[in-house]
């Protein structure tokens, strides 16, 4: 059955009003989670803005070498990941399932090769003595705290992505899921590297020594 | 009428170029830290580039530009509405620093 008629043709959506913004109510329902969570990344940057302003003994812990340099490939990786969910999209509309699998097995792949280095550069900060409530830089422990709380939140919207295309990507391959549902999911799976967009600047651009 | 998920879509090319200007910003963003510029405007480049990749974001990778216009109309002003009122904050993260306790 296709989305369309999954939508509006079958039981009482027939009868019904079609929807003003003409995508699928499972399209819209993500849309509406992005914007909520689109706030929420909005404010705790925000909150981390505020608190850094208001920290006199505000410490800047990073280096071109490692930090930055992983901070980019994390970049890239994360960017290439949207541009081959994008191509699993486009294959999973044509019907062609080999192909569909195999966009999304590589974005699954550069998904978990950017929590890899993330939870790399984490280890890093550890052995260095970072922790949520430590700093040492001896400067405020807010930094720690923020960071961690912030790449954290993040990774764990990257862990729950991997785990979607996943589902999705083994759903599609048993004819359950259409390519509706595999483009809701890369809404979602663009969204991450959209928050990624301010997360990478404002905390790891605007703290380099 | 019937709903449909897309009307129109872009060819792999589009989003290859859209993912190279990307990768491009990202480039300028690392670049404008060791230009030495002032922490304000380095601030403020910053956020109009990652504001510039979040817009080319949603209208190419998330196609917002091939969905009806309501749609964008209906999500993405109230966000911004949302994002300017806390921005009327920033008065209190200064007053952060009058307000502490002296360090003994």
């Amino acid at each position: 059955m296709s989305d369309s008629a999954m939508t509006a043709g079958s039981m009482h959506g027939a009868a019904m009003e079609p929807s003003p913004f003409l995508i699928t109510s499972r399209k819209l329902t993500m849309w509406l989670f992005i914007v909520a969570d689109a706030a929420t990344f909005g404010a705790i940057l925000f909150g981390y803005g505020y608190l850094r302003f208001g920290s006199p003994n505000w410490t800047k812990p990073f280096t071109f070498s490692p930090n930055i340099i992983n901070g980019l490939v994390m970049t890239v990786v994360l960017l290439t990941s949207s541009l081959t969910m994008l191509c699993g999209v486009a294959a999973a509309r044509e019907g062609r399932s080999g192909a569909t699998m195999k966009w999304l097995g590589a974005t699954i792949l550069l998904g978990v090769t950017f929590a890899v280095l993330h939870l790399r550069e984490w280890t890093g900060m550890f052995h260095e003595g970072w922790s949520l409530s430590k700093n040492p830089m001896g400067g405020s422990v807010q930094v720690g705290a923020l960071f961690f709380s912030i790449t954290g939140l993040h990774l764990l919207h990257v862990i729950s992505g991997v785990i979607a295309i996943t589902v999705i990507a083994i759903g599609f391959r048993a004819r359950k899921f259409t390519a509706g549902h595999v483009e809701t999911t890369g809404l979602y799976w663009h969204f991450v590297d959209l928050v990624w967009m301010f997360v990478f600047p404002l905390l790891y651009l605007l703290n380099v020594r | 009428m019937t709903t449909t998920e897309t009307a129109t879509e872009p060819t792999l090319r589009v989003y290859v170029y859209v993912w190279l200007g990307m990768l491009a910003i990202v480039a300028i963003e690392a670049v404008l830290v060791y230009a030495h510029v002032s922490s304000g405007m380095l601030l403020a480049s910053l956020l109009v580039l990652a504001f510039l990749e979040a817009a080319v974001a949603l209208r190419y990778f998330m196609h917002l530009r091939y969905e009806v216009p309501l749609l964008f109309w209906t999500l993405i002003p109230g966000l911004l509405l949302a994002f300017v009122m806390m921005n009327q904050f920033w008065a209190d993260a200064a007053r952060l620093n009058t307000l502490r306790f002296p360090i003994p």
